[in-house]
């Protein structure tokens, strides 16, 4: 059993009047792979998109309750937001590569940290990140080429080494591959199996079978609150509540 | 006499919707048939039918029947032993004759004149009978053509909407022609113009005074002559002062325009864009006239005054004053526009930027400014192309002096307000000087179409970057 990374206690989260959230306290291992199911709107998203803060970037929205991170509070409002997302890294559901070239694309966020001082310095970043996000060897003749112009299960791989360039520590996941196809999709299983050594993963999926191959941890939401959590194989097989086993079983979502 | 033939058709064939809409309910019913469409289709069908034939006919008819009355009448005039030695000659005379029929010719009249003028007379009266007879019979025709039609039940609403497609398609096309015609004409008229003066020292001289060209006659000019005109139409100055002014214009209205659009698209929060968005859009419903005096009776001898105090030599008209309210003017399309295209700059990417631990600010100029910029461009270019084309200001606060200069402090003019001041009081049709203001006209439409061009290539590139 790896010890705690990201503990979550009493986490509520409000949209205006709206409350997506309800007391969540989740535990998430470190280098680990942690998958949230769930149905659509059941604050899965919600939940991730708080251990990085991006939630700040609504206006609307509230967070209330703790997330610590290594012991450090993340909704501390002293806390340095850029330095959390250095270490909090985010893929999105939609690839979104910027309209930049492919070596910019992964450059982009050591060069707003200050890392790679050198041109060879950065070079190494990109190239190491591509190759742990196993794009290098597709594209490592045209990093000039902009990354809008990949395929889209290679743009997502993309946004992951991004994600990578500035040496994470945990990596959050919002349905990585539920824009792409079967093929694209095996091979960011593949990936997210590999990245786990390093970094400690999070992952939103709606695919359970999905949530099976590659976590060891789920945890299942139903309308903000978290309904059960465990290891991924006992959930699936064994689950105490009788939601989780309607949800999984297909009765509902 | 015509607008009485247009209401009594509109009146007619109006009423006959009524006519329509019960007679085919009527026949529905005694006849217990399906219709083939809503009773009032019937009724916009005789509407159409029994208006549009008749109109088109008395249009057609306006048109060619004073072309023909004329000919006819020249003709007659010939025949009776006038001598016309030109075009221009047998048109003086007919217009004289026309003057007689209507009693304000106040000239001498001799017996062909008088002949003329009753054969004019009884023209008139049978083109006016015939029109009348003509248009009754249209109108009887194609009612009764019509009343037919939806006697036989038929499908009156897929007929009206063949019309109306054809209605539209008419409009569409006078659109189209009236564009085209307008820039025929400008192109005839700088085509007059060019076989005066030479079309390279009109694009490369350097003097512009046309009014050294006043009342000459440009068919009969001598070599001396052009040798003295050709330095009076040197087109530089004047595209060097619209240039200088929309440049100093643009000083004013990008970053101005630039830095409020990415304010309200980033940074106001929804209250303060509801109400910021529409003042500043105010800013662009102002008539530029009004800036005009704005800028010549208040910015203009302020910059007079603060100069003097720094011991320059300020004009009060100068280009300075000219450009910044310019400027001013222009800054709500610059601004509205970026902000459009700032927006539609997808939330993805920001937040792609915001994941790697970027800063507000850092997003902006590294992913959203970039990703927006061909945009932006465009958006500039529409702006510059506004600039270019602007006549009040620079009438009003420029000056007309057509200096060769980049001192901003100093009048200076441009193309439109030379095509003002060309066009301004009577002229004289065959003289360069007024020709020339076609050439500019046509040297002005060109260069802001390249730029429209230009900036809607811009834009349209941008569209394509995400998908």
């Amino acid at each position: 059993m790896n010890k705690v990374k990201i503990k979550s206690k009493n986490l509520n989260v409000h949209y205006g009047q709206k409350q997506a959230l309800f007391d969540v306290n989740l535990d998430l291992n470190e280098k680990e792979v942690t998958a949230l199911i769930g149905p659509s709107g059941c604050g899965k998203s919600t939940f991730i998109r708080c251990i990085n803060r991006m939630n700040d970037v609504i206006d609307i929205c509230k967070v209330t309750g703790n997330i610590e991170i290594d012991g450090v509070e993340v909704n501390d409002e002293n806390l340095d937001v850029v330095s959390l997302r250095e270490r909090v890294g985010m893929v999105f559901q939609k690839p979104n590569p910027f309209p930049k070239s492919i070596y910019e694309n992964i450059s982009y966020g050591p060069k707003i940290h200050g890392k790679g001082d050198t041109k060879s310095e950065l070079d190494e970043i990109v190239e190491n990140s591509l190759k742990k996000s196993a794009l290098w060897e597709e594209v490592k003749d045209r990093l000039d080429e902009p990354g809008t112009s990949l395929s889209g299960g290679q743009q997502q791989r993309l946004c992951i080494a991004r994600a990578i360039s500035v040496n994470p520590e945990v990596i959050l996941m919002d349905e990585p591959c539920s824009a792409l196809d079967p093929i694209a999709t095996a091979k960011i299983e593949e990936l997210i199996d590999d990245l786990k050594k390093t970094y400690t993963i999070v992952i939103v999926t709606h695919s359970m079978a999905q949530a099976v191959r590659v976590s060891q941890k789920t945890g299942f939401f139903h309308l903000g609150k978290l309904i059960e959590v465990g290891k991924t194989e006992k959930i699936f097989k064994n689950p105490d509540n009788k939601m989780t086993q309607d949800y999984i079983t297909g009765r509902f979502g | 006499m015509n607008l009485v033939l247009i209401f009594l058709i509109i009146i007619f064939s109006s009423s006959l919707f009524f006519y329509g809409r019960s007679k085919t309910k009527s026949l529905a019913i005694s006849g217990n048939i399906k219709l083939n469409a809503l009773p009032k289709f019937y009724g916009y069908y005789l509407v159409l039918w029994c208006s549009i034939p008749a109109l088109v006919f008395l249009l057609i008819w306006s048109l060619f029947e004073p072309v023909i009355i004329k000919s006819i009448i020249i003709d007659t005039a010939a025949k009776q032993g006038a001598i016309f030695n030109d075009k221009n000659e047998a048109n003086l005379v007919y217009e004289k004759i026309k003057a007689i029929h209507l009693g304000t010719y106040l000239g001498e009249l001799d017996s062909i004149l008088k002949e003329s003028a009753l054969a004019y007379a009884k023209f008139i009266n049978i083109f006016t009978n015939s029109k009348v007879v003509l248009i009754f019979g249209i109108i009887i025709a194609s009612t009764l053509y019509s009343l037919k039609k939806i006697k036989n039940n038929n499908k009156a609403r897929d007929d009206v909407e063949v019309i109306l497609k054809g209605l539209l398609f008419v409009s569409s096309l006078i659109a189209i022609l009236t564009t085209l015609g307008i820039i025929l004409s400008l192109l005839f008229e700088s085509i007059k113009f060019f076989s005066v003066i030479n079309i390279f020292d009109y694009l490369f001289g350097t003097n512009w005074s046309p009014q050294r060209a006043f009342v000459r006659d440009a068919s009969s000019i001598t070599p001396a002559e052009y040798q003295e005109l050709k330095d009076a139409f040197g087109f530089v100055p004047l595209i060097a002062g619209t240039g200088f002014i929309a440049f100093l214009a643009m000083l004013v209205a990008v970053p101005v325009g630039l830095f409020s659009g990415i304010y309200m698209a980033e940074y106001a929060s929804l209250r303060v864009r509801r109400f910021s968005k529409p003042v500043i859009e105010i800013l662009a419903g102002i008539p530029t006239v009004v800036y005009g005096f704005f800028a010549a009776l208040t910015v203009g001898p302020f910059f007079r005054q603060v100069g003097e105090n720094f011991g320059l030599t300020v004009s009060s008209e100068s280009a300075l004053a000219a450009g910044l309210i310019m400027g001013i003017m222009i800054i709500p399309y610059v601004s509205s526009l970026s902000d459009d295209v700032i927006n539609s700059v997808p939330q993805s990417l920001r937040d792609g930027s915001y994941a790697v631990g970027a800063t507000k600010s850092e997003t902006i100029k590294k992913v959203v400014i970039p990703a927006a910029l061909p945009g932006i461009i465009g958006s500039i270019l529409l702006a510059v192309s506004r600039a270019i084309g602007e006549t009040m200001i620079v009438v009003m606060a420029a000056g007309l002096a057509a200096n060769l200069t980049i001192n901003p402090l100093e009048s200076t003019t441009t193309i439109t307000t030379q095509i003002v001041m060309i066009l301004v009081g009577d002229q004289e049709f065959d003289s360069p000087k007024t020709q020339s203001a076609f050439a500019l006209g046509l040297t002005l439409f060109i260069a802001t179409l390249i730029l429209n061009f230009i900036a809607q290539r811009a834009v349209k590139k941008y569209r394509e970057k995400y998908d």
